[in-house]
């Protein structure tokens, strides 16, 4: 009997290759196992236990039409055909799309109801699949559904990359990264499921389930792979699912379900692999061989049993001879002046990657929305106000580049706040809005804000002037932040509606001026720093010693100013779902602090940092839940405030540019040069833009979409590339206008004027 | 870890805890399953009867909820091995000295996990284990407390005494927490280093008539079970 082996890798993230190879000589010693790779660099090739080795070029060298042919002679002639790798079992699936007797691989249309993420072929199965969304939508949803989930996603690719992406420029430059490496477009975003993970392998052929085992890991290498784990037998609810999968997939071969394991005992599958995992040898160390029963089946030959040795298995790392006939090959020379030397996979597997999109191109997609549904454009869609205000501009007469002042938009976020704060208000609990001076100090929109029933939330008494300027009265005024005494001497001396201490010396500070009239506060409080959040704000809650220090300090705030508490955190920093959790657990602390204290809350200040879309969009409202939640735990709360600066802003301004120049390089990559640049629009890293360009001919805003241009500043910067993988309409020249919409929050406010002479 | 001499210190000093009083004798024969701690108590934190230790009970409570982060409230307290590493105690210790010390032993774990799990609303039970270890462990243990000079009747040739939680997972399912540790004890009952022995769970019997289940097994309520 003569079994092929292949996926013999065998480093930290090694192949199945050398684990089956050592369970098939357990169960057929006397056979001729056939190592097979597709490099002489791949270390499991010099593995004793192999009796022959069939080694190829790399995949990229490979001629894969005369390879199949050398494969099917294999099998014709009776030899066995394993496959350690995923990529390789697509191939093979490609050349026998009906399968051959002897080839031990799923079929073809098997492996196409396990493509991620959707694992059709596992919807019967009790485990849930976590939220994805595929890359192929907007920037603007993409990182709606990285706020959704708390920066805890992960980028993937179809096969088996998967990148944390926890803020929006490591997003970009990920899902640069891995559309190259695996030549496609096509890449999906996951939530994070925290966990214990797990696996289920199973063995098959032609349909019928051999055999099945479940192992949890008990070590885990940084990658996150196993180093160790208990094998124990698969719960019957997962078995019968199991058995019906791998009969209406017409499976053989091996397979891996991975999966994680959540606190409230949920199972979500991460995804499926077309093959035995690296772990293999660890089941039959446990009386598990699958590999031999795989090959029983195939073959009608009884494999040799061998008793359990013991329930759990570990890894070790061996040295082990080299194969005189084949050599080490030299290690290439690094890059002159370059660290280290590349550790990919020496077969050349990303190569096989790119040669299989050639064959089919759609044979290594990802599986998103039923077949028949229309993929998404990946175009941003511009609310109807964006589109009138900026109809109204006469941009012929206009030096770019230049913020636009989106009146109606502006009007209308103002005038929503409004009635939702009324909305929300009732005879015992006042709900207002704080209008966070420093996302746009912009005279227009503190205006709006106080035409719209804000107050003036201000971190400077520079910012206080500016508010009192447009009309705001002192008592109207928010006062926060670590620089309220700056700049000195203009510190308002009538009564303002609240001041929030940001730490306990600020706190002295500003009981001692209350004691010395010189300054008024309709409420005092303080800005706690909760744990669990990076921030440099507020009194910290890290220690029950500086907790203790926080009480005492609170004792201490004058008893004829009702007392407050201010806590700021950024949805769009943190996620909504997590904005939510700390919300309540800042609710708990405000208990523990009126309890030990002896004040009661008065008015609770729960800062900004709001998303627009979801400050706006949220219907259900989080806002009005979070005011019900209040109610019930902090009863002598009478106000309510909320400071949505950003949510105001951001869409309130657009900037105008025009382009300067296009330069087309080989590959459709583009390098266009614009007026404007990252001086203009600071915050190009972190969140996505909406853009348009406005066509010279019909004067039609036309959407930007995604694809191989990069729009460089004009700056003399190396990072001034404003935005990378951009697709300019059909006919775009230099001189046409671009519109960056949603430029109205920190863009304008920290923005700079280097470049401008 | 709970002293005889000590607990008897503590009672008279924090009446009000209603602790039990009754003496330990450390000397009796290891005939039942729960040898020489057959009787033994679990550990108890003592209140100063002051700001001091509310103030502590307070920020341990909403710290502990600020950690979940969102998570599973049946996930584990595993900050606290984070907030406090584990080792020699000395005993009476009062919750402003439980909460704010750098190291701590099983017993203050115990105890701190179990104030956090009940206030989020996970019904939970004081646990008490007896463990399987090497003579070359016991023997660096007892060492580590003698420096101290915190006594190691825990410590019983090759076995140990230590404590946890029993968090109840289902109608009448437990898993078992070790806040020392930071991990879940593995149910499969493995022989060997580092292996449960034996294991009580201090609970009112009111609707566990029958006990309650642990992967396999089912472990009757406030007596020593063998694992
Ligand atoms: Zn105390
Ligand atoms: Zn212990």
């Amino acid at each position: 009997m003569k079994i092929y082996v292949s996926g013999l890798y065998a480093g930290g993230n090694p192949q199945p290759g050398v684990g089956i190879v050592r369970s098939l000589r357990q169960g057929y010693p006397d056979a001729t196992i056939v190592g097979v790779e597709y490099s002489n660099r791949v270390s499991g090739i010099h593995f004793d236990e192999l009796d022959e080795l069939w080694i190829q070029r790399p995949w990229g060298e490979l001629d894969l039409d005369a390879y199949g042919d050398k494969v099917c002679e294999a099998l014709d002639a009776g030899g066995l055909w394993i496959s350690g790798s995923d990529l390789e079992a697509m191939w093979l699936a490609s050349v026998f799309p009906d399968g051959h007797p002897n080839l031990l691989a799923p079929p073809m249309s098997g492996i196409k109801r396990i493509t991620k993420p959707v694992v059709e072929a596992a919807s019967s199965l009790p485990i849930k699949i976590p939220t994805y969304l595929s890359t192929e939508h907007s920037d603007w949803d993409l990182h709606a559904f990285c706020r959704e989930h708390n920066w805890r996603v992960w980028l993937k690719g179809p096969y088996y990359d998967a990148s944390r992406t926890p803020t929006w420029d490591t997003f970009t430059a990920v899902r640069n990264a891995l559309s190259k490496v695996w030549s496609t477009e096509k890449l999906f975003l996951q939530a994070h499921v925290s966990g214990y993970e797990e696996s289920v392998m199973l063995s098959a052929y032609r349909g019928e389930l051999l055999g099945a085992v479940s192992m949890r890991k008990r070590d885990i290498t940084p990658e996150g792979k196993t180093w160790a784990g208990d094998v124990s037998e698969v719960p019957l609810a997962f078995m019968e699912p199991l058995r019906q999968m791998v009969r209406d997939t017409n499976w053989t071969g091996g397979g891996e379900l991975e999966m994680v394991r959540d606190g409230s005992d949920q199972l979500w599958l991460i995804e499926m692999n077309p093959r035995f995992p690296a772990w293999v040898h660890g089941s039959t160390i446990a009386g598990h061989n699958l590999p031999a029963l795989l090959v029983q089946a195939a073959s009608g030959v009884v494999a040799k049993t061998v008793p359990a040795e013991a329930s759990e298995f570990t890894r070790i790392v061996l040295e082990v001879p080299v194969r005189p006939d084949y050599p080490l090959p030299p290690l290439p020379e690094p890059f002159a002046g370059a660290v280290g030397h590349s550790m990919k996979h020496p077969s050349g597997l990303t190569a096989l990657a790119a040669r299989l999109h050639k064959i089919d191109p759609d044979m290594l997609d990802v599986a998103m929305a039923p077949d028949g549904t229309e993929p998404p454009n990946g175009l941003a869609e511009l609310p109807d106000t964006f589109v009138a205000d900026i109809g109204r501009q006469d941009f012929d007469a206009m030096q770019t580049p230049q913020y636009i002042y989106m009146e109606s938009t502006a009007e209308s976020l103002f005038k929503r706040a409004d009635d939702r704060a009324h909305r929300l208000s009732t005879n015992d609990v006042e709900v207002i809005s704080g209008y966070s001076i420093k996302t746009n100090p912009d005279k227009r929109l503190i205006k709006l804000a106080l035409d719209h029933g804000f107050y003036a939330e201000a971190i400077s008494l520079g910012e206080v002037q500016s508010a009192l300027e447009v009309g705001f009265r002192p008592d109207q005024v928010i006062l926060n932040g670590p620089g309220k005494w700056w700049p000195e001497g203009l510190m308002p001396r009538e009564t303002m509606h609240a001041v929030f201490c940001d730490s306990i010396a600020d706190l002295d500070r500003v009981v001692a001026a209350v004691a010395a009239g010189e300054m008024s506060a309709k409420h005092i409080g303080i800005r706690i720093r909760t744990p669990n959040i990076t921030s440099r704000f507020g009194i910290p809650l890290d220690s029950p010693t500086t907790f203790a220090k926080l009480i005492a300090a609170v004792k201490r705030l004058p008893t004829d100013s009702a007392f407050g508490v201010h806590f700021h955190m950024a949805s769009s920093h943190v996620g909504v779902a997590q904005w939510w959790h700390l919300f309540e657990s800042m609710l708990r602390w405000c208990q523990s602090i009126e309890k030990l204290s002896g004040r009661t809350i008065e008015m609770l200040d729960m800062g900004g940092g709001w998303y627009p879309d979801d400050w706006h969009e949220d219907q259900i409202s989080k806002i009005a839940r979070a005011v019900e939640r209040v109610r019930t735990m902090l009863p002598a709360v009478r106000q309510i405030a909320s400071e949505p600066g950003k949510a105001m802003a951001q869409p309130s301004m657009a900037l105008a540019m025009r382009i300067l120049e296009i330069q087309e390089h080989e590959d459709d990559y583009v390098e266009a040069v614009v007026d404007a640049s990252i001086a203009e629009i600071p915050m190009h890293f972190w969140q996505p833009h909406r853009m348009v360009r406005k066509c010279s001919e019909t004067g039609e805003l036309q959407p930007i979409g995604r694809g191989k241009t990069h729009l460089m500043g004009r700056l003399c910067m190396e990072h001034d590339i404003i935005a990378s993988n951009v697709q300019l309409p059909e006919g775009t020249r230099a001189g046409d206008l671009l519109i960056f919409c949603d430029a109205g929050g920190y863009d304008r406010s920290m923005s700079y004027v280097f470049g401008r002479g | 870890m709970y002293l005889a001499e000590d607990k008897a210190k503590a009672s008279t000093v924090q009446p009000a805890d209603g602790h039990c009083a009754d003496t330990v004798d450390l000397m009796t024969a290891a005939t039942a399953p729960g040898g020489k701690w057959q009787t033994f108590p679990n550990s108890h934190i003592s209140h100063h009867g002051a700001a001091c230790c509310d103030i502590a009970h307070e920020w341990l409570i909403a710290f502990d909820y600020a950690q979940l982060n969102g998570g599973d409230v049946l996930t584990g307290p595993r900050w606290m091995r984070e907030h406090s590493k584990w080792g020699p105690t000395a005993w009476p210790i009062h919750w402003c000295e439980a909460v704010d010390a750098d190291v701590v032993d099983c017993g203050v774990h115990a105890a701190i996990a179990q104030e956090a799990f009940v206030a989020r609303g996970v019904p939970a039970f004081r646990a008490q284990f007896i463990q399987r270890y090497s003579a070359d462990a016991t023997a660096s243990w007892r060492e580590n407390w003698d420096k101290e000079s915190v006594s190691d009747h825990w410590i019983d040739g090759d076995a140990i005494y230590h404590e946890g939680n029993a968090v109840l997972v289902g109608t009448d399912e437990v898993k078992l927490w070790d806040g020392s540790a930071g991990w879940w004890i593995n149910p499969r009952g493995e022989m060997g280093y580092g292996s449960l022995a034996a294991v009580r769970i201090e609970a009112d019997l009111e609707g566990f008539e029958d006990g309650l289940r642990w992967g396999e097994r089912r472990i009757k309520l406030n007596q020593w079970v063998a694992v």
